[in-house]
């Protein structure tokens, strides 16, 4: 399979889904949304509690990552929901900001709409006649190279790293063979992992940038003066074997597979055309890292979890695979993939990450995840750094 | 193939393996595939699915070996067969504690 299909969007960019996306500008904008989408088929609120009293840093992180969430190709179009005019998280500067895609974008202000039930029928009535159009559009045949392939794990244990994210590796380095791009990212977790990541970059710049910003990461943690034990490694993880950082870092690095690393981003950018394996620089919480790797508009993320776990990015479909049976046994309501064959002698790596390759083609292609099914959508944080002001 | 009930990533390396099997229990002897050539351990303590034990005697301050690499130090001597937990290893990166002193 070299091919999935998926909706061609006009920026030339294709879409593994066709969603609506109901937008909160601010927190006070959520239960607006909620009502909204809640009326509309096909429409996925993205809520959150930022855009309001954030330095300036936070606040346009908050608005590259919402906005870039709806310029991801999974979205057809977006409903903005505003509740009053904050700095930049806004309907204006939103909307113009996500129209340069050339995807439909309407929005409904709470305050000018007469309240809140006002703007709940008046941006109702809107979603309609977007999702009517948006219904009527075709999947198209599209090649790998189109894709942009996410890379997570979660709740990790020691099966993570000797099993189901080496086979996530050999996944990700087929499809970049054919042209697509990955990403690994999650950087307080790859402290350890210097040597061998950066013995996979394409130059020595790229191998310094790698060392400089995992360094970076672990100069903001030790700043805080504090043993990162019990956050790093996680209690989840410490129950299933994980000693320290360095170890499960040394596992997670290995979702990366043997690809040459191009290049290091930042979070929520999306990385350049050429296709390979590049680095961003999220943090290790789950659903703030898988956000900011959809806001750079990757279609479909593969998330590695020993534990099991339920993590879904609203409009990014997330993939879980797990190499330890007792927890796909236990989770496997919401995770897709048992490769527990590997550490029991009964497929190897390569088997895995061939069967990991054509779960993704097909989900690229329109099957649904389990929690999708299910509407889970604890898959969307924003990362912060400061303080609310 | 076959299920092998301690995984060890790099046989000329590393220093610990992983157990791959739910009843692993003091006095155990566990057959251990250093790739190719095959070593007995006896366990000291009971070991839970996906733990390691020591396949030999590690100093107090010396490197814990997993993947080929580092993945922190000993903070007592430990003996091949010993559960290496956080009871006997730490990690040496992202330690604000350590950087305060």
């Amino acid at each position: 399979m070299s091919s999935f299909l998926g909706y061609y969007r006009s920026d030339g960019t294709v879409g593994a889904r066709n969603y609506l996306l109901v937008l909160s500008a601010t927190i006070y904008a959520n239960s607006v949304v909620e009502r909204v989408a809640n009326s509309l088929y096909g429409a996925i609120p993205l809520t959150h509690h930022l855009g309001r009293t954030q330095t300036k840093s936070d606040i346009k992180m908050t608005f590259d990552i919402l906005t870039r969430t709806a310029l991801n190709p999974n979205v057809g179009a977006v409903l903005i929901i505003d509740h009053f005019k904050e700095d930049l998280c806004n309907l204006e500067d939103m909307t113009e900001a996500i129209s340069v895609s050339g995807k439909p974008v309407e929005g409904v202000n709470i305050r000018e709409a007469g309240g809140a039930t006002s703007a709940v029928a008046e941006a109702t009535r809107k979603g309609l006649y977007l999702i009517r159009k948006l219904s009527n559009q075709q999947r198209e045949e599209a090649p790998v190279s189109s894709f942009l392939f996410g890379l997570n794990c979660g709740t990790s244990d020691t099966t993570s790293g000797l099993s189901s994210n080496p086979a996530l590796g050999h996944c990700s380095d087929k499809v970049i063979a054919q042209g697509g791009r990955s990403i690994l990212a999650e950087f307080p977790e790859l402290m350890g992992a210097e040597d061998w990541l950066a013995s996979k970059a394409k130059n020595n710049e790229v191998a310094n940038k790698i060392y400089k910003r995992i360094k970076d990461f672990e100069k903001r943690i030790l700043a805080t003066g504090e043993d990162i034990r019990g956050s790093q490694p996680t209690g989840d993880n410490i129950a299933g074997g994980l000693s320290t950082i360095e170890e499960k870092s040394l596992g997670g690095a290995k979702k990366s597979g043997f690809s040459t690393i191009m290049d290091v981003v930042d979070l929520g950018e999306t990385p350049p055309g050429e296709p390979g394996l590049y680095m961003m620089y999220t943090p290790g919480h789950g659903s703030e890292s898988i956000s900011a790797i959809a806001a750079a508009g990757a279609q479909a993320l593969v998330f590695s979890t020993g534990g099991g776990h339920v993590i879904s990015h609203p409009t990014m479909p997330t993939i879980k695979i797990t190499g330890n049976s007792k927890s796909y046994e236990a989770m496997k309501d919401t995770v897709d993939l048992d490769l527990s064959g590997i550490l029991a002698g009964e497929m190897t790596l390569e088997q895995a990450g061939d069967m990991i390759y054509r779960e993704v083609l097909e989900v690229l292609s329109g099957k649904l995840t389990k929690s999708e099914i299910l509407l889970e959508s604890t898959g969307f944080a924003i990362h912060r750094v400061g303080l609310s002001v | 193939m076959e299920k092998k009930l301690a995984w060890v990533v790099d046989p000329q390396n590393d220093n610990v393996a992983t157990v791959l099997a739910d009843e692993v229990k003091e006095d155990n002897v566990l057959s251990v595939d250093l790739g190719g050539k095959t070593v007995e351990v006896k366990m000291i303590n009971d070991i839970p699915y996906g733990h390691k034990f020591a396949l030999k005697p590690i100093q107090k301050g010396e490197q814990i070996i997993k993947y080929g690499t580092s993945i922190g130090r000993s903070i007592k001597e430990i003996q091949p067969g010993e559960h290496v937990h956080l009871h006997n290893i730490e990690p040496l990166r992202g330690r604000g504690d350590l950087a305060q002193k």
